[in-house]
């Protein structure tokens, strides 16, 4: 679980976590009681259907703003490091 | 103690504009100096914006020579929480995480703010990415509260809420995804109001939980938060879940009169076990003043109430843990240092970037996303959200406002309860199904348990801001609660 | 062993919008990295998604293009996974609630698009269309980056894609290839996409098994990503076909997984295999209400639609007398047959048009896509009346083809310039076969004891000898009336 969130625990970390984890899960186990049948689930509070934007392109970033924030950037590029063909893609 | 006095209400700020009595550089000065006096020890800020609103004052008083403001919050100072993005801004949601970031942009709700002429000051803490309900969890530090600097000012828009308790600021902008800005307005003694999900456009307000996230605003009364309200609220093109329906002129609709209302009181809400009997006390009392204002209260029920806090938890952790995969140091914010690679990368970055009950919720909202858990809890917190909604369709089919405690006991004291994560979010329990459900909820003063600010707080149905403002004001020209100022800085 | 091969496609195709599915970022190709972004594209905090309406009008046309049920709500949701081109650490694609479902194309039958008689057709099914983000892109040549980085570039982030998923009723790679074709000709012909695999916005990813011939059940399969070309996607069929078919043979197990082709070895490899399924967690995109599509704006989109390759198909046969081939193979692509449609108002005469334009400016094109083409219809038809009007001999006009196509130009001119007329004067064609009679005293006496083919040998003789401008029937004519006399 941790893995696919990409955080990393110690041992003792784990621990601690899991115990919370289990609290927190136990007592959300409530949710057991209630009767849910037939109950659309209600992901929107909102009664409106998506709105639809016109097809317009606005100018693009300056690109130096773009990777302005970037940790590491070269040319206008972010930079990561090597990326293992293969490793972790959707 | 500091020799510095505490700003009026933008109200008076604005008389005395108005007058010429004051400028708006005269006031930002006293607002900053106001803040450098005492936020040393109450840390409502995360930073100030010094010149920046020097420059903004000065531009609103050369406006309002020439007889040109722009609105009638023009050239008055207000905090944001830092978790709103202002272009050429630092953005830190006080997290390690996003050190360095600065804003490229600019969101809705601060450029209205500024468009309405409003000086933004500086940026108040939160807990981290706005998770949390004490301003604890900040990489800055625990904000105190005002009224006792070794208690918490609640969460997660503690800075906001001391920022304006403390008369830094008269105003400031929260957001509240399960309380944040109501349970922090109870602790510290102000009026804090979470509108209607998708009255104020969420461009530019970092997530947390994209469904239950709404911006909202902290004043000293009601007829300020009116002002505020109506200048950030309205349609945005940006936000695929703002409301498109124009904002009415709240303002104009404090009448003082509460007589046509009829205001419920949950039958789950008051219950004496786990509710301190001072607030108890304190909001039973606030409730008759407006039964003799003339209006009827009568009593309604919302059965669902006790899975509202574990329909929440599941809920918000599952969008948080995808609103924070961005947060993966590759095009801003921080990143570990010499990653060996791009796994370490991302591992590092993360586990050093983030605090503790952040990583604890992206952890839970990860497991109940994942396969084979999916219906159990999310499925499963959706349907009751349902359930939930429906108990306020038909409760305001019997009443326009409902009354309860903002939040079962006051300002608890710093460290009191980060090491029982249940505990915390257990405190949330009359605030959440406000977000669940959508509606609008109001908090405000109404007096004290043991020497503590006790909120009482009002909920309305979808788009009611302008009855819970118009009670809220009422209530406030009856009583003087609202005046009460801290006492500790 | 005998098997059945069976094969299910993933299609991407880009959307031809100008911005982008969720962010008014410029859609822009071949830009330097990082030109063509909005701070939605870069995933900044605070940012939220609007949903394009073009990409929205497109999607519908492809799925009402392929018959497929329009849903009037649809849901977009996220797909969680981390990856640096991939901003948000989520793809906004449609899951459980998709676009549409439930349609279908008709290919040429027996998996050859060239050779079906355009008769026998076979029914593919398609399982669903969604529209969804494209990621951004990764640059992963050491050359560019340096050994130890990847290079992030998010221009593409946030494209607007269709996918299309077919049920899996393809039998051999060359049907998939044919099945591609098609759905490529339909995608263009409603112009709701450019296609062009070269670009990368007419991508493929397949799921193959194997199984006994006869069995009902499928057998363990496994996915081919990113397959670039047509031919890529038949070569790396076939070699992930063999080599299943090996396992099998061995009496061993495939492996579900994710595979990669690689051209230069023409091999399938795995890429990462998927015992641990890839979990998604897939939910509700909370920032966006579902999309409500009503049958009214379905009907207008159908009204909307360009006419499809099977109507235009029949209308050639009826409207030109076109041969059922002839009518197949000019409406492979949209820009063929209108191109077609064109020249033949400007030169009457389809028949001749269709011949030309299928043999000569096909061959002319080669592997080129026509739009890429200079010549208009109008100077082909042009080319083609100077030959009936006896100007230029088919031989002069056939070889200015590939010049036409390459520049474009007014054939006319280009015929008088070079001198290209056809030889109308009986006097210079007479010397020339009296010259050539003269100079082959044994062929003559080869065809008058009666070896006709020899006349064809004569007649290439006196072509040469006027450079390919003498009218072929009057020289026919004279060679006929000189040697039989
Ligand atoms: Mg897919
Ligand atoms: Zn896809």
């Amino acid at each position: 679980m941790a893995s696919l969130a990409r955080l990393t625990y110690s041992e003792e970390e784990t621990a601690r976590l899991a115990a919370d984890l289990e609290a927190i899960l136990d007592y959300v186990e409530t949710l057991g009681e209630v009767n849910t049948e037939g109950v659309r689930p209600m992901e929107h509070v909102l009664p409106l259907e998506t709105p639809l934007r016109e097809d317009r392109a606005v100018a693009a970033m300056a690109p130096d703003r773009a990777v302005a924030n970037a940790p590491v950037a070269k040319g206008f590029a972010f930079v990561v490091p090597k990326v293992i063909d293969g490793e972790e893609e959707g | 103690m500091p020799d510095s006095r505490p700003l009026p209400s933008v109200g008076e700020l604005r008389r005395a504009l108005d007058a010429g009595e004051l400028s708006s550089v005269e006031i930002t000065e006293a607002s900053l100096e106001r803040a450098e006096s005492i936020d040393g020890s109450l840390r409502a800020f995360t930073g100030m914006r010094s010149e920046g609103a020097r420059g903004d004052a000065a531009a609103s008083d050369a406006r309002r020579v020439e007889g040109k403001g722009l609105s009638s919050i023009d050239g008055i100072p207000v905090a944001i929480k830092d978790n709103m993005v202002m272009e050429g801004e630092p953005t830190t949601c006080a997290s390690r995480i996003l050190e360095g970031f600065v804003s490229p942009y600019t969101g809705t709700a601060v450029g209205k703010l500024r468009a309405a002429g409003a000086v933004i000051v500086g940026r108040t803490n939160l807990d981290e990415f706005a998770m949390g309900s004490s301003t604890e969890h900040s990489c800055f530090g625990a904000t105190r509260n005002p009224w006792d600097l070794d208690r918490a000012p609640g969460g997660s828009s503690g800075g906001s809420a001391a920022a304006v308790a403390a008369g830094i600021v008269p105003a400031a902008l929260g957001s509240d995804t399960g309380g944040s800005i109501r349970q922090p307005a109870a602790h510290c003694g102000v009026l804090g109001i979470k509108p209607t999900y998708g009255l104020v456009s969420r461009w530019g307000l970092v997530a947390f939980a994209s469904s239950l996230d709404q911006i909202g605003v902290f004043a000293r009364d009601a007829s300020d938060a009116a002002l505020l309200l109506g200048a950030i609220a309205g349609h945005d093109e940006r936000d695929s879940t703002s409301i498109p329906e124009p904002v009415p002129d709240y303002r104009a609709a404090q009448t003082g009169d509460v007589s046509d209302l009829v205001i419920g009181l949950p039958r789950e809400y008051f219950v004496s076990d786990g509710v301190d009997a001072g607030v108890l006390d304190a909001v039973r009392a606030a409730v008759a003043v407006l039964e003799a204002a003339g209006a009827k209260v009568r009593e309604v029920s919302l059965p669902h109430t006790r899975y509202a806090v574990a329909t929440y938890y599941l809920i918000a952790t599952a969008e948080a843990s995808s609103n924070l995969a961005r947060y993966d140091g590759v095009r801003y914010g921080r990143r570990a240092d010499d990653p060996s690679g791009l796994s370490d990368m991302y591992h590092r970055t993360r586990s050093e970037g983030f605090g503790d009950e952040v990583k604890r919720r992206i952890m839970l909202g990860t497991y109940v996303l994942s396969a084979g858990y999916y219906d159990a809890y999310y499925r499963k917190a959706q349907q009751v959200r349902g359930l939930l909604a429906r108990d306020f369709q038909g409760a305001f089919r019997l009443c326009d406002v409902i009354a309860t405690p903002t939040c079962p006991e006051t300002a608890f004291r710093l460290g009191e309860k980060t090491g029982d994560p249940l505990a915390m979010y257990l405190g949330d329990i009359y605030t959440v199904s406000a977000n669940l459900a959508g509606i609008p909820g109001v908090s405000i003063p109404c007096g004290q348990s043991s020497g503590l600010p006790v909120g009482l707080q009002l909920l309305g149905g979808t788009l009611a801001e302008s009855t819970l403002l118009r009670v809220a004001d009422a209530y406030q020209r009856l009583t003087d609660h609202h005046e009460a100022r801290p006492t500790a800085v | 062993m005998a098997y059945e091969v069976v094969i299910g496609l993933e299609v991407h195709c880009q959307l031809r919008t100008d911005s982008k599915l969720f962010s008014p970022a410029p859609v822009s190709f071949g830009r330097e990295p990082n030109h063509s972004v909005h701070p939605i594209c870069l995933a900044l905090p605070g940012v939220l998604p609007v949903l394009n309406r073009r990409a929205v009008e497109l999607a519908v046309c492809a799925a009402l293009a392929t018959h497929c049920k329009v849903h009037t709500s649809s849901v977009f949701a996220r797909k969680n996974y981390f990856y640096p081109d991939l901003p948000k650490g989520y793809q906004i694609s449609q899951y459980e609630e998709p676009l549409a479902t439930g349609g279908y194309i008709d290919i040429p039958a027996g998996g050859d698009a060239d050779e079906g008689d355009g008769k026998a057709t076979k029914r593919i099914g398609l399982t669903r269309i969604h529209m969804e983000e494209d990621a951004g892109k990764s640059i992963h040549d050491s050359e560019v980056t340096g050994r130890f980085a990847t290079h992030v570039d998010l221009n593409r982030a946030g494209v607007p894609l269709l996918e299309i998923v077919s049920e899996p009723d393809l039998r051999s790679p060359a049907e998939a290839a044919v099945y591609l074709r098609t759905l490529r000709s339909i995608l263009r012909y409603i112009d709701v996409s450019d296609a062009d695999m070269e670009k990368g916005n007419f991508r493929c990813d397949a799921n193959v098994s194997l199984r006994e011939a006869g069995a009902r059940e499928f057998g363990i399969r496994t996915e081919l990503k990113n397959l670039n070309s047509f031919r890529n996607v038949e070569l790396a069929l076939g070699s992930e076909i063999l080599r299943q078919a090996e396992i099998l043979d061995d009496g061993g197990s495939v492996v579900q997984a994710t595979m990669a082709f690689d051209p230069v070895s023409r091999r399938t490899r795995v890429l990462r295999l998927k015992e641990n399924a890839d979990d998604y967690r897939y939910f509700p995109d909370p920032d966006l209400i579902p999309l409500v599509i009503s049958d009214a704006d379905v009907d207008r989109i159908r009204d909307e639609l360009p006419e499809l390759a099977q109507a235009r198909y029949q209308r050639f046969q009826d409207q030109y007398g076109l041969s059922e081939y002839d009518a197949r193979q000019l409406t492979i692509s949209r820009e063929l047959a209108e191109f077609f449609e064109t020249a033949v108002a400007a030169h009457g005469v389809a028949k001749t048009v269709a011949n030309w334009v299928l043999r000569d400016l096909r061959e002319a094109l080669g592997e080129r896509e026509l739009e890429d083409a200079a010549v208009t219809p109008e100077q082909f038809a042009a080319l083609l009346r100077l030959v009936d009007d006896g100007k230029l001999t088919p031989k002069s006009a056939r070889g200015l083809v590939p010049e036409l196509v390459e520049s474009g130009g007014d054939p006319e001119a280009w015929m008088r310039e070079r001198g290209l007329e056809a030889l109308s004067d009986t006097g210079v064609i007479e010397r020339a076969v009296d010259e050539v009679i003269a100079a082959h005293p044994d062929d003559v006496d080869r065809f008058r004891s009666g070896e006709q083919k020899v006349q064809n040998f004569l007649m290439g003789q006196v072509m040469k000898k006027t450079k390919g401008k003498a009218d072929p029937a009057a020289v026919r004519e004279l060679l006929t009336q000189k040697l039989g006399a």
